[in-house]
């Protein structure tokens, strides 16, 4: 790619409002015929999966009512749950710790690997460790244990064979194909596999059962804490959940303070709200309560229980207009439903969290400057909020986002201008008229066969791949005075 | 019955046809339209931007032009202004009672065309007339905010001669998204593609909106890759003369 | 970070400003008894229709006699050589210990099992009975204890349940709230629903990744 190239675009999208980041990635996104052919082949299974589970719920919509409320009445207690949670637990034996950041967690998890002698760490899915980068941190920071710590939801693990990061929230690996699977996984097996997905998956079982078994600790996320009972709810597919959770020894628990609700029987709102609208599934196939340590009597279970209650930037969007953004279960329906995710995939978001729910949350917790781009990648069609089980306003949320930028003046020099010179037209009708005079006077040469094929920038943005009609010789207001019959 | 004409920006300085067409629907029915001076922009694109403070400055101006008379109805050929207006202008004013008051007045008597034809008129048939095969493609603020989806179809089944078939992917955006447009210009116009193709898989020659701006980057689109399909507004529809004047 | 500190700081932000929503969804929620109470006229039968729907075998069995039988079977079509069950009464009364001896496979019965991992890793059916069933979905409710171990349920790659058929509830809501106030919960308590799958290769169907890819139930009465 030639530097002027670059350059242009840049300056170009410097007055656009600065998506560098987000479009650099889309455009190799875009670039990708399947992709796009796996991401149509997923939305539109789940979709389906969704649609039918759905009608098969009576009160789903009232479901989704209930289900607001019940994150709202959370947030605005949290304190207070996560005060019962964390006695909860205690009392069932199990061990709380509070972590302000992701680096709180990572120390934690490396001592207590380190006190326990550990060298096989297992871990089921969880998005919580993903965003403070647990896995690759434990590697740098705790190097000297020799800890080695192994994904075990398969499209993680292929995930993490492949050096690649994952894409969905429910589906990791949705952008790969058998073939660079069957290629990942053959460079691990040291012999070639066939792109076929039951030799695959078997192997995937063969090899990661004995990491199961061999497991001195096992890290878990949480989909829900219920604050009543100490009860850690662990929604999966596959078993590696329970593997993860039932086999070693000890069990951490790494759960973000939202994801906390006041009592056992609320669940039955969330269980199925999770399974129906993120996997098409009425339930997963293993919908775990684990509360604590194993009891007394009991032959397998951990014997020691760790609650790590994440904050990582959570609690500064409690009681603001941004407040809904913790409500997420993390279903994933949003980004099926996205049209830009449909286009681009997820790592074109450049997050842990990617399409409409990474696009709120990614800048709430890393800071508007960290994620400039990904507020305005959004058309704001509103179908995440449409889709969203607990009815959190995403496209609103992208609006306000893109509001704070403005204020805090991280839209650019050019486009404040912009702004300002439209709302001074837009009061003064004398001069948005002339504006508009102006306009047709200054396009004329621009209009080829009818239409304006090239435009500068920012407007070439349209030219480069549409027609644009030219300015009306008379405007509709014109038309009117003249009369219209 | 007396109503005033809310033409969008674009839809005046671009596509005045558009604006032609709801005038003389309205006459037929017998409404008396007024078209109410010194109205520009509604303040979407400031809005949709972040420009919070910009827009209000239009909404300010907007609400002035259309408070100077008490209208029983303000119609608008596009969905997404008048969410703007009827959804977005609280929104805007929320903190400032007043001022909410005066939006709160005017956005309750917004009303889309197709809307304001069906449900307060009760008109769904015109008498019109147009051969072809189309595709209707409702705007994601009237499918979502405004709820207005049955409407425009059941109008356009009435249309003599006129076959509306169903085409996939119909609940998806078509890129548009205002400023989106051009500050993600790949992503709009593959999100524009994959309209497209649905559209060619439905056979249709005809795509009907309610949205002008829909219509303007899905006919952007269309003409540049040498698809010659028809693109009208509703009303163009429903006028025997499309919006052109002699 | 202590407790304390912790919790305060959260206090501090939600006691100060608490943002009106502007969309949050119109009608408000009040609790209504029988909620999505889908009504199931035959629990058992739709029980096993979900989860036959599901990929899993179902059986309903007139009594026990009939159901040992049922399991005899399954561990010589399975070729078996080791079965791992719960040390539990139902499966006591179930009598399927000598039978399948007989039939040259080795019981492992959960008690006193030195390293569990030993046992139900090598296993190749996991036996175990349920609290309840659940017929919407098709799941059993499997609590742990004494003598009822997970990984049962878990490692070996055929597991069958055997269940009285009148713990067939309706409904995942009713089987929840038989849990809610109740005080005490078993340590790990699972909504166990068909064999393990994972859609992750492709989205195409791979059973038994990592969880039984062949799940048997055998109602009983």
């Amino acid at each position: 790619m030639e530097r002027t190239g670059t350059e242009e675009r840049a300056r170009r999208e410097g007055l656009a409002g600065g998506v560098e980041g987000f479009n650099e990635r889309a455009r190799r996104a875009l670039a990708d015929p399947e992709l796009h052919d796996s991401i149509a082949l997923f939305t539109r299974k789940t979709l389906k999966g969704r649609a039918a589970r759905l009608a098969e719920l009576p009160d789903a919509p009232e479901l989704r009512e209930r289900a607001y409320h019940i994150k709202q009445e959370t947030m605005a207690n949290l304190d207070r749950y996560l005060g019962q949670m964390a006695d909860a637990v205690e009392a069932r034996g199990g061990r709380v710790f509070f972590a302000r950041t992701g680096e709180d967690v990572v120390r934690y998890v490396g001592e207590l690997a380190r006190e326990k002698g550990a060298k096989v760490i297992t871990k089921s899915k969880s998005m919580a460790t993903e965003e403070i980068e647990l896995n690759r941190r434990l590697e740098e920071e705790y190097g000297e244990l020799g800890l080695e710590v192994v994904e075990t939801d398969l499209g993680e693990w292929i995930a993490q064979l492949a050096g690649d990061a994952p894409s969905h929230i429910v589906a990791p690996i949705m952008h790969m194909n058998r073939h660079q699977i069957a290629r990942v996984l053959s460079r691990v097996a040291g012999e070639p596999l066939p792109p076929d997905v039951r030799a695959l998956a078997g192997f995937a079982r063969r090899r990661l059962r004995e990491k199961f078994l061999a497991a001195d600790i096992g890290i878990s996320g949480a989909n829900f804490g219920v604050a009543e009972t100490g009860t850690v709810c662990l929604v999966t597919n596959e078993g590696n959940g329970r593997l993860v959770t039932s086999v070693p020894p000890v069990h951490v628990v790494v759960m973000g303070i939202e994801k906390l609700v006041p009592r056992f029987e609320d669940l039955e709102v969330f269980v199925q709200l999770l399974a129906r609208n993120g996997t098409g599934q009425k339930l997963t196939v293993y919908t775990s309560f684990i509360t604590g340590p194993r009891q007394e009597g009991e032959l397998d279970g951990p014997e020691e229980f760790h609650l790590i209650l994440m904050d990582n930037g959570r609690s500064k969007l409690l009681g603001t207009e941004f407040e809904e953004a913790l409500y997420c279960i993390r279903c994933g329906s949003c980004l099926n439903v996205c049209p830009v995710y449909r286009q681009t995939g997820g790592h074109a978001y450049g997050s842990t969290y990617s399409g409409p729910i990474g696009a709120v949350i990614t800048p709430l917790l890393k800071g508007d400057r960290e994620a400039k781009d990904l507020p305005h990648a959004s058309s704001l069609c509103g179908a995440c909020w449409e889709t969203c089980p607990v009815g959190i306003p995403l496209h609103d949320l992208l609006l306000k986002l893109r509001n704070r930028q403005v204020e805090e003046g991280l839209a650019g020099k050019a486009q404040e201008i912009a702004f300002k010179g439209f709302e001074e037209a837009v009061e003064r009708p004398a001069l948005y008229r002339a504006g508009a005079r102006l306009g047709r006077a200054a396009q004329r040469p621009l209009v080829r066969d009818g239409s304006l094929r090239r435009l500068p920038p920012p407007l070439s943005g349209w030219t480069d791949f549409r027609d644009l009609p030219p300015l009306a010789e008379r405007s509709f207001r014109e038309l009117w005075r003249e009369g219209i019959d | 019955m007396r109503a005033a004409l809310f033409i969008p920006c674009y839809v005046d300085l671009i596509n005045p046809e558009v604006g032609v067409s709801v005038v003389r629907v309205l006459r037929r029915l017998g409404v008396e339209v007024v078209y109410p001076e010194g109205q520009t922009c509604c303040g979407q694109p400031a809005f949709n931007s972040g420009f919070f403070d910009e827009a209000r400055g239009a909404a300010r101006h907007f609400l002035a032009v259309f408070g100077r008379e008490r209208f029983d109805y303000v119609v608008c050929p596009s969905g997404s202004c008048t969410t703007m207006v009827s959804h977005y202008y609280p929104f805007l004013f929320r903190e400032l009672p007043e001022e909410l008051e005066v939006a709160e007045g005017v956005g309750g008597r917004v009303r889309e065309f197709s809307d304001f034809l069906a449900n307060v008129l009760g008109a769904e048939d015109f008498g019109a007339r147009l051969e072809g095969r189309a595709v209707f493609h409702c705007g994601c603020h009237q499918r979502r905010e405004l709820g207005v989806l049955e409407e425009p179809q059941r109008i356009l089944r009435n249309v003599e001669g006129l076959e509306l078939v169903d085409w996939e992917n119909e609940e998806l955006c078509c890129g548009f998204g205002g400023t989106f447009s051009v500050k993600m210009p790949e992503v709009s116009v593959a999100m524009a593609d994959e309209k497209i193709r649905a559209l060619e898989r439905s056979g249709a020659d005809t795509l009907v909106s309610c949205d002008p701006s829909c219509l303007l980057h899905l006919k952007g689109r269309l003409d540049r890759t040498g698809h010659g399909t028809r693109v009208l507004h509703l009303a163009q529809v429903l006028d025997p003369r499309r919006g052109r004047v002699e | 970070m202590r407790r304390e500190e912790f919790l305060e700081s959260i206090r501090h932000r939600t006691r100060y400003g608490r943002y009106q929503p502007t969309k949050a969804p119109d009608a408000s929620w009040t609790p209504r008894e029988g909620r999505g109470r889908v009504e199931i006229g035959d629990p058992p039968s739709r029980f096993l229709e979900e989860l036959e729907a599901l990929g899993g075998h179902g059986r309903r069995a007139e009594g026990w006699e009939e159901a040992r039988d049922y399991v005899v079977e399954l561990a010589r079509e399975a070729g078996a050589r080791l079965l791992v069950r719960w040390d539990v009464e139902e499966l006591e009364r179930l009598g399927a210990d000598g039978p399948l001896r007989k039939a040259g496979v080795e019981v492992a019965v959960w008690r006193d099992l030195g390293d569990f991992r030993e046992v139900a890793g090598r296993a190749d059916i996991g036996l175990s009975t349920a609290e309840w069933a659940i017929a919407e979905t098709g799941s059993l409710v499997l609590e742990s204890g004494p003598g009822k171990g997970r990984t049962v349920a878990i490692l070996p790659p055929v597991y069958v349940a055997v269940v009285p058929a009148e713990r067939v509830v309706g409904t995942v809501s009713e089987a929840i709230r038989m849990y809610a106030g109740r005080g005490s919960l078993p340590q790990n308590l699972c909504f166990h629903t068909g064999p393990s799958r994972s859609g992750d290769i492709e989205q195409s169907l791979a059973t038994g990744v990592h969880g039984p890819g062949e799940v048997h139930v055998v109602l009983v009465g």
